[in-house]
Parts: structure tokens; sequence; C-alpha cells
């Protein structure tokens, strides 16, 4: 019976279209028992082999609604289908076909490394004559075969979360779910665990990552969402987000910022064709010019400035970060509410 | 890499699906997991086997030197206090190891484990079914040794024969493990019934001393409820511990030694054994049950 399901399932994917959804959530809703709202009508629909980010403040939603989706939590309303399986109907389905990282560590201090993989692999049913072998490719890959043997609780918090990990992928899931995977990591073991987060997308592995560093979103993700407040603001690829708050700025400084020079330089800027569309701003140092293409104008203007007699002692080119795009949309949000300690609230009532 | 995974290329590197297992192999798992963890615990060791044991001896030194009268007074003249004190140690264990049931499961709560199983494909049941075996398998290894330093202490201080030390012999040892686990369960339940509504190891910890320990003196461990005042006569029916003291004291003595209500429906010493087995069993559906009931509660997550 089951057998015969997985058949028809295999036989589904070969005819449907090469681009199949792994994660397609409809209008979620989750409401806890007190009545708090942590989701309010998500929508997902994330392809298969992509990398994408969830994004949101602490409280926004983010850890329920991985909760729903790898069904720990049901949804009040709405419907969920990981790998083709519905959470209600199928969560044994479902389970067999994901990987989730929480965002505590969770692995057993009282055993090594090899052990910890080895409970992993007999969970899920990794059959016995390739257990061995995957276990030592996966402490190859997170670097942890020097202490493979040495009981987890005696390592520091990167190495830690570098085998929980390891241990949610021993049965190669399509899918896996990572909660801020490198929350309180230093610098180095961060960009250790994305090397290792590409290296499982590039073969093929679904991943949802939620994050509170946008720098990682900007880094690894194909495509983010931003949730507020329990609902999806924004979708879009990384730049598509940033472009969509922000052009590129370039802030100059002038030898002898005196008004006459000033005026002098922005008529400069307002002959250069390139630099049209751009809005000029006049400060105490010398100009800030606000355009899309301003960086491949500032070859042209230079020369421009030059040759009007103008001075440029320094300047700088910035393009708008996720994390211009994070305050800016979070900052309207409090804004609206008025109330900027409403997140601390829900964020006691998600974990 | 395996090569049928090889074959198809970089795509199906990720398996479709993870198959799961059958229920015993699930149980299994989950048993060996809490064993080896449990081993490695050395808190868990020192609380439910060295603190008895040291008890133990104490014990018999200090209160054997004056209970000797209310012991023959209520028992019989030729009960050494030594054997009379080995059912309370043995329960005593049992109470230790099980009490602390609950950590276990408000660790792996704490750590994410409880959550990291539950979305793993394992059968729930088996999962904590393995997790009991192990806390089973630690009582009847504690039980065993204990029983066997009871012997110890017994011929070092009387030169008395194992047929003394255990009136019922081979079929007594069997009985007195039967009594310890299922008095085990009782507390295991307790225990986790404590942790998954305070979902706090401290608490636990805590909950789990304060009352584990005053409970094992208002009981019939230590001293004949006789000798003692009416408030722990009174007290001492409700106690479990006075259940698997008389029912595993009944067994090395052989004799009916039930010290809370008479029952003369059977013989000997069963007449102590069936009516133990049969309350603790009750309290073992009473707080199994509200245990489960919480734990179903506590995997489904509060949501409408």
């Amino acid at each position: 019976m089951a057998l015969q399901q997985r058949r028809d399932q295999s036989v589904d994917r070969v005819g449907s279209s090469t681009c199949r959804t792994a994660i397609d959530a409809e209008d979620v809703h989750v409401t806890y028992d007190d009545g708090t709202e942590a989701v309010q009508g998500v929508s997902l629909d994330v392809d298969e082999g992509e990398f994408f980010g969830f994004l949101g403040p602490n409280g926004a939603g983010k850890t329920t609604t991985i909760k729903t989706l790898v069904t720990l939590l049901a949804p009040t309303q709405g419907s969920v289908r990981i790998n083709g399986y519905d959470t209600k109907t199928d969560p044994q389905a479902v389970r067999e076909s994901i990987g989730y990282m929480a965002q505590e560590t969770s692995i057993d201090f009282e055993l090594t490394p090899r052990e910890n993989l080895r409970v992993a692999c007999q969970m899920y049913g990794v059959p016995s004559d390739e257990r061995e072998e995957r276990i030592e490719s996966l402490l190859e890959l997170v670097d942890l075969r020097d202490v493979a043997d040495k009981r987890a609780e005696t390592f520091s918090g990167g190495m830690q979360k570098r085998l929980d990990t390891a241990t949610v992928l021993v049965h190669r899931p399509p899918v896996v779910f990572l909660d801020e995977p490198t929350t309180g990591l230093d610098p180095e073991a961060r960009l250790r665990v994305w090397n290792y987060f590409e290296e499982i997308n590039d073969r093929g592995t679904t991943v949802f990552l939620t994050t509170q560093y946008l720098e990682e979103a900007n880094e690894l993700c194909d495509r983010l969402a931003i949730l507020q407040d329990g609902q999806i603001t924004h979708t879009g690829t990384p730049d598509e987000l940033k472009s969509a708050i922000g052009t590129d700025t370039l802030t100059l400084s002038l030898k002898d910022p005196s008004d006459q020079k000033r005026r002098r330089a922005v008529h400069v800027v307002r002959q250069l064709d390139a630099l049209e569309a751009a809005t000029v701003e006049q400060t105490a140092e010398g100009l800030i010019i606000e355009a899309d293409n301003v960086r491949s104008a500032v070859g042209d203007l230079f020369t421009e400035l030059a040759a009007a007699d103008i001075t440029v002692t320094d300047f700088d080119v910035q393009s708008p970060t996720l994390d211009d795009v994070f305050l800016t949309l979070a900052g309207s949000e409090v804004e609206e509410n008025g109330i900027a300690t409403e997140t601390a609230t829900v964020q006691e009532v998600t974990r | 890499m395996s090569g049928a995974t090889d074959e198809s290329g970089i795509e199906s590197d990720s398996a479709t699906r993870a198959s799961g297992n059958s229920s015993l192999t699930d149980a299994r798992i989950s048993f060996k997991r809490w064993l080896v963890k449990t081993s490695r615990n050395p808190y868990v060791t020192f609380t439910s086997l060295v603190q008895p044991i040291i008890f133990f001896v104490l014990m018999a030194e200090v209160l054997g030197a004056i209970a000797g009268g209310a012991i023959s007074q209520s028992v019989s003249s030729d009960v050494s206090y030594v054997t009379y004190l080995t059912p309370a140690i043995i329960i005593q264990s049992a109470l230790a190891a099980a009490a602390v049931s609950g950590i276990g499961l408000v660790d792996d709560m704490e750590t994410g484990m409880f959550d990291k199983t539950l979305i793993s494909p394992m059968h729930r049941s088996a999962m904590f079914v393995g997790k009991m075996l192990s806390e089973v398998v630690r009582i009847t290894v504690q039980t065993g040794i204990i029983l066997a330093l009871g012997y110890l202490l017994l011929s070092v201080k009387s030169g008395a024969s194992v047929d003394h030390y255990l009136q019922t012999g081979l079929f007594g040892v069997v009985g007195i493990f039967v009594v310890a686990i299922v008095f085990g369960g009782v507390f295991m339940a307790y225990s986790n019934i404590v942790a998954l509504v305070t979902r706090d190891r401290e608490a636990t910890v805590m909950i789990a001393n304060l009352l584990t320990f005053p409970l094992l003196f208002i009981s019939s461990a230590f001293l004949p409820l006789e000798v003692l005042p009416d408030w722990i006569q009174a007290v001492a029916v409700a106690n479990p511990i006075t259940y698997g003291v008389d029912g595993i004291r009944a067994l090395m003595l052989g004799r009916d030694v039930m010290s809370v209500f008479e029952i003369t429906s059977f013989t000997g010493f069963w007449n102590t054994v069936i009516p133990a087995i049969g309350v603790l069993l009750a309290f073992n559906v009473v707080l199994g049950g509200i245990a489960v009931g919480l734990l179903k509660r506590a995997s489904k997550a509060d949501v409408q």
C-alpha cells in the first residue's frame, strides 16, 4: 500500500514540470489558546531546490510559521503541503521528507557526535549498510571528524550547532527547515555553516531559512519573504527588495564647499545625461546624489567636476543593504502601531 | 555515497522520503539512547544507588541499635533489622530512580530534542515506552545490587543463611523485582506529571527531592507503623511507599506483614503481596493516565 503510494508519487514527479513546489502554504493562520494570533494568513510557494529566506524581527511569528510547516503545530486555518504531502492528512509522509533544525541546539550532549548521528540515522531508518559511510561524510562536512568520539557537552557552541546541522541531514531530506541556525555563532563558524548550507542546496535540497541576520539572507537566499506581525509584507529576491526601498547614493565632499562652488557642482551634475533623474541635495561638506546608476556615472562626473575646477576631497557610494530594507519596513510598522513594545509580548507566546 | 544515489545524479542526492521503522525498532532505539544517556550521568548513579547504600548502612547501624524491640513485637523476634530494612532501601532506590524520570523529558524539551523526535517518523508511544524501559532496567539492576548488599550486611553481622534472609527463595526474588518495578511506575508517572506541568528542570528536581524523601518516613519503611504516631499511620494508608515496602517485605519474610489494613482472603504472604500490587497498579493507572494525557497535549501544542 505504502509502496504503491510512493510509486504513484514518483510517476507524478516525472510527469509534472521540473519545477515542483516543495513548500506550499495557503492562507495559514495560527492562533494560540490564549487568543494570540501569531500567524495571520501566510501563503508561501517555494520551489524545489530553492533557497528561501524568511526574515522578520523578534516575535514576528517566524518560529510559529516554521513549526506549522514541520507539523509541530497544526494551522488553525489554511493548509500546508510539503513535498506534495498535506501536513494535516499525511503528517507521517511530511516527517519523512523533512529535516528541521530548531533554534535551540537539539543534540544529546552526553553522546559523542558519532553517536548522535547514529541515533539520528536509526530514527529515520537509514539502511544499516549505508550508515557508517553517511556518518563519516557528514562528520567530514561539518568538520567534526577529529572530535567524533568526544562527548558533545565539552564542545563550543559553534561545534554543537554544526553537529546539530549534521544530525538534521542524515536521511538526506528533500526539504530542510533551519530556524535561525547561526544565532550565537562567531563569524568564522557562521561562514563555515553558510558554506555547508550552500553545499546541500547545490545538491538539490530545498532550504527554508529564518534569520535575523540580513547579511545572511542576502548571501544565501534566492528569494526572501519579510514577516511582520504574522503577515508577509514583502516577497522577492534580495535585489528586488533592496531596490524597492532605495537607490544608490553618492556622497561627495568638496575642497571648498562654498555656496557658489556647490551650486556650480549641482549644475555639473544636472548637465550629465546619465544623472538626469538624480536627486541632488546640498550639505555642509558637499553634495549627496541619489540615482540608480550613480555608480556607473561616477567616472564621468569626476571628469566633468575636474574640468569645472571643483576638487573632490572624499567620496562614498552606498547601495541600500537589507538592513536598510529591514529598518525602513520595520520602522514604518512600529510607527503605524504606535507601540514599539508590542513585538516583545508576541515573542513570549511564540516560544 | 551509495551506488544507487550516484547513478541518478546530483538531484537525487537528497532522498525523496526516509523510511520509518516498526514500533518495536523505535522503542529499542529510544531505549538504547536513554540507557546510554543515564549511564553517563554521574548524578543519576549517585542519587539512586550510592545514596540509598549509604543510607542502608547508616540506618542499619543507628536505628538497628534500638529498633529490635519494635520489630520483634510487630513481626517476630528472629527477624534482623537488616532484613527488615532491605525492602525499604530497595524502595528508596527505586523511588530515586523513578522520581527523576521527568528530568529527561524536561531536558529534551529544553534542548529541543523533544520537538526533534516529534517531527521524526518515530512512533510517539514507542519513544516513551523505550524511555520507560530504560528506567525499568535501572530499577531492576539497583534492586539486585541492594538485595545482594543486604545479604552481605546480614551475613557479616549475624552469619545468617540465604534461606533465612529470603524466606520465599528464588520465586521471592522475581516477586521483589515485580513489586519494585510496579512501584517505580507510580513515581515515574508522578515525576513526568510534574515535569509536564512545570516544564522546568529545577522544579522537577526540587519537587522530586522535596516530596519523595519525607514520604519514606511517613510509611512502614523504617519502623513498624504500630510504634509510630497516629497521624503517620493515617497518612501511610495513602502512601504508595507503604505498599511497595510491605509487598517486598512480605516476600522476604514469607509472611503477611501488611501494615495498613487486614486482608485474609489469601494465604500467608499473599495476603500482603496481592493487595499491595493491586493498590500500586491502581496508582499506576490513575497517575499514568494523567501523565499520558499531559504528554499528548504537550506533543500537540496549544493551538486552537
